[in-house]
């Protein structure tokens, strides 16, 4: 018979790979929310999401749009006093959302998420107007423009290229990734 | 068989019997180890009780017993209890052993039958061990009346006063020109608000004046040798350039000397002294001391305006610094705290944006004898701030500094933010993890401070900044913090910023415990003999500790440490000698090939080697017994008393006959 673990031993036991402190040893500063600077399009504090996962709370942490606003900086986990890699939780939680198809319906994160691993390991590069495309829908017709004449107005400056530059030995870059992730099927 | 020895098993409540049969041990013992000597084997519910040692000794002047195995807890327990109801018996105490079936058995099995069956290996062990036990007799050191007391902070005054004032002779060494400590930096002192200075100086006067102390400032030990009781102490008096004969503190000598430098120490670099100074005015010893790389004299070979001017001819350019052995019988550590550096937190902005301050500036700035006269203004030296933030655990509770709690900052800070509201009106913000006020009329200190309407934001500081976002904060030092118990993200514009700097072990804390033969935690705290029973002693005997050289603590309880090691060190000094533990390594000179690696082995310094002999040989008094040498020595010439290969291998031979006798069993 299958054991159900508790959604917090879920999420640490998905954390084992950043090698820093368990969430368990959160003192509830708030110096991660303090630091962060995608915190106000974040619906929670990543301090309340670190209370919730300890709650239990996981129909609320899944439905949040906390860990897909996570710009990744990393500057929270360099100044956690409890030494926890909160950051990487940030990452346990998308994976584990994506693997159980559990976030909230309508969100761009995964979308987003997607389509910039997909453009790396195709390109080796990231390339704006690729990912601003998956944002289009939900912009209003007059942010639309507005990207595209920024865009424009960058291709011809020659800040921008019109096409995504691939690297070179883009298949060595592909083999490593391969170490990780299942390309075949994704790319 | 010549000897007659009795086994004693004790249940220990259910801390034994819960897991071994005890019964059916006792019972093993007495009939298969007969072969090995035992006469009489019982078992007893509490073995420690005075019934269960009347037991035992009964059995001794009964019975005529020669040698006693106990089987109950760790030695570290009971022995001693034990050994003395032998000795009470006519025993040797050093022929009875202490086997511990509780630790190293009970407690850490689950198995009843198999640890049934290993509890009478360790008898057995302990039986065939204690048949090769000798008499031993302890060795007699006598005690030495003086003391030195290092550091003259409020702990290592208090000391001193107190073993002075019970009439014994006190070495008292600082390193500074003055004693007082940090204390003496401070304004007021919590909770109630005393003038710091009021209720030390004082003391620091009695100090002064004292006949039974020997002040020894601007001075370093250098070198510590010896052993309880007699410890010969190598102390380095630096030159002061000031004949302290003459010397009348008159202080004309600062006051033509015309060399400004930064006060880093005293004045933690906000104000300036001159070349030849003493840190404040109520500095006891009143001499000055020339501050040899700054003066002008030293650096140009001119100048000598205190030397014109010193009315007794007190200034002595030609002094040398001087060496003095002293012997003492006890030490008493009290070196104090280093603050931690604020600088490394690059995130809070100190030495970067002007008006961050640490807790020492601050206290420095509040003190009416500092250098601002106790305004309480910003670096600029007159604007007064009307919004001031406190941040608290700067540097503690952190795993990227010190992981401790400082224990002394949120009472710290509470009083900054009284000061800063009392003296300036300004809005003041502490900004806390955890508000700690855990000692007697602390937290009455901290309702006291919500009364008076400072603001209290619970959230860690993530940022100071000065740049601004929106008007408001034009010009001003930006907060940024999760206040965590309204969950926002907030932008607090204030004029003036308090780090409530943690306090950490002094930078050569590693060395001076090196030199003293004492040991560290990882924090650089000094280790106590015991964290409950025992926080002033350390492991090595004759050296105390108190003060914040054992852990961050506050003034009372420096106080209070203060003085226990002072009554420790007088009862130590009233027993005129002490008896130590027999349990000692010895060179076989015959064996000894003078290779000296156990010279540099021993943990205690307890081996010196012969040069004209060429052999090693242990010091029995500063020897602990160890065994390190004894492991180590290549040639096998060294055994411990106590611990010689006879017993150990017997031992492991008890342990193994169980065994063999199992396997026939099954």
């Amino acid at each position: 018979m299958a054991v159900e673990y508790p959604f917090s031993k879920v999420i640490g036991d998905m954390m084992y790979a950043s090698h820093q402190n368990p969430i368990t040893d959160c003192l509830q500063c708030g110096t991660c929310s303090g630091t962060c600077p995608a915190i106000e399009y974040m619906d929670f504090s990543p301090r309340k999401i670190i209370g919730m996962i300890r709650a239990n709370l996981k129909e609320d942490v899944l439905s949040s749009n906390t860990y897909w606003s996570c710009a990744s900086c990393y500057h929270c986990t360099v100044r956690c006093p409890a030494g926890i890699d909160i950051a990487e939780m940030m990452y346990a939680l998308k994976r584990y959302s994506m693997w159980k198809s559990q976030f909230k319906e309508g969100l761009i994160g995964p979308d987003f998420s997607e389509s910039f691993v997909k453009m790396i390991v195709n390109s080796g590069r990231s390339y704006e107007p690729i990912l601003a495309a998956t944002y289009l829908p939900k912009y209003s017709a007059s942010a639309i423009v507005q990207e595209a004449l920024t865009a424009s107005g960058l291709v011809f400056s020659g800040k921008m290229n019109l096409f995504p530059k691939k690297i070179k030995r883009i298949k060595n870059l592909q083999n490593v990734v391969r170490r990780i992730l299942p390309l075949g099927e994704t790319s | 068989m010549t000897e007659k020895i009795g086994v004693y098993v004790c249940h220990c409540g259910s801390n034994i019997a819960g897991v071994v049969t005890v019964a059916e041990v006792s019972q093993w013992a007495g009939e298969e180890l007969a072969s090995e000597g035992v006469v009489i084997s019982r078992d007893y519910k509490f073995m420690c009780s005075s019934l269960g040692q009347e037991l035992i000794q009964k059995d001794i002047q009964e019975m005529g017993l020669t040698r006693v195995v106990v089987a109950a807890c760790s030695p570290h327990l009971h022995e001693a209890t034990f050994r003395t109801a032998c000795k009470n018996a006519g025993l040797n105490p050093y022929l009875c052993e202490l086997v511990s079936i509780r630790e190293q058995d009970s407690w850490v099995h689950t198995d009843k039958e198999a640890a049934t069956q290993k509890a009478k290996a360790i008898i057995s062990g302990g039986v065939a061990r204690v048949a090769h036990h000798e008499s031993l007799e302890p060795l007699r050191v006598p005690i030495h009346p003086d003391t030195l007391v290092v550091g003259g902070g409020i702990a290592g005054i208090q000391a001193a006063l107190e073993i002075a004032d019970a009439g014994f002779h006190v070495y008292l060494v600082e390193k500074e020109p003055s004693i007082g400590g940090h204390m003496a930096q401070f304004d007021k002192t919590f909770p109630t608000l005393d003038c710091s200075a009021c209720i030390l100086t004082p003391k620091m006067v009695q100090v002064g004046s004292h006949p039974n102390i020997t002040l020894l400032t601007w001075s370093e030990v250098t070198k510590v040798d010896g052993y309880v009781g007699s410890f010969a102490v190598t102390i380095n008096k630096k030159a002061r350039y000031v004949n302290t004969d003459t010397c009348t503190g008159c202080g004309i000598c600062w006051e033509k000397c015309p060399k400004k430098v930064r006060d880093e120490v005293f004045e933690v670099g906000l104000g300036n002294r001159k070349a030849v100074y003493t840190p404040f005015p109520q500095a006891v010893p009143k001499y000055p001391v020339i501050d040899a790389p700054n003066c002008t004299y030293f650096i140009k070979g001119t100048c000598k305006a205190c030397e014109k001017f010193c009315p007794t001819g007190a200034i002595n350019f030609e002094q040398k610094d001087e060496e003095i052995t002293i012997p003492v019988g006890n030490i008493i550590l009290a070196t104090g705290y280093d603050l931690f550096d604020a600088k490394r937190i690059p995130q809070y902005g100190y030495g970067r944006l002007e008006n961050v301050f640490t807790s020492l500036e601050f206290e420095r700035l509040s003190n009416a004898a500092g250098p601002t006269g106790g305004n309480i203004v910003l670096r600029d030296g007159k604007t007064v701030p009307k919004a001031v933030a406190i941040v608290h655990c700067v540097g503690s509770r952190d795993q990227n500094y010190n992981p401790y709690c400082s224990s002394i900052c949120c009472m710290q800070s509470l009083k900054f933010a009284h000061l800063v509201h009392e003296r300036t009106g300004a809005e003041v913000y502490n900004f806390y993890i955890d508000i700690r006020t855990p000692s007697k009329g602390y937290e009455e200190f901290y309702n006291r401070l919500l009364e008076e309407g400072t603001n209290f934001v619970r959230g860690k500081v993530a940022e100071i900044s000065s740049v601004a976002r929106v008007p408001e904060e034009q010009g001003k030092l930006v907060i940024q913090v999760e206040d965590t118990l309204i969950g926002k993200q907030r932008r607090i514009p204030v004029d003036m910023v308090i780090l409530s700097t943690g306090i950490q072990a002094r930078h050569d804390a590693k060395e001076v415990a090196k030199m003293f033969g004492i040991s560290c935690s990882a924090d650089n705290w000094y280790i106590e003999r015991h964290p409950k029973l025992d926080p002033i002693a350390t492991m090595t005997d004759g050296i105390y500790i108190a003060g914040c050289v054992q852990g961050p603590k506050d003034i009372p309880a420096s106080v209070a440490q203060g003085a226990a090691a002072a009554a420790r060190v007088l009862g130590k000094i009233q027993q005129k000698e002490i008896s130590l533990e027999p349990v000692r390594a010895t060179v076989n000179q015959e064996q000894c090939s003078g290779c000296r690696i156990c010279n540099d082995l021993c943990p205690f310094n307890a081996i010196l080697f012969h040069e004209e002999t060429m052999v090693s040989e242990v010091n029995p008094a500063l020897c602990q017994g160890c065994g390190t040498c004894v492991a180590g020595c290549p040639a096998g010439a060294i055994s411990g008393t106590g611990f010689s290969n006879d017993q150990i291998l017997s031992q492991i031979n008890g342990l193994l006959l169980l065994r063999i006798t199992d396997q026939e069993y099954a």
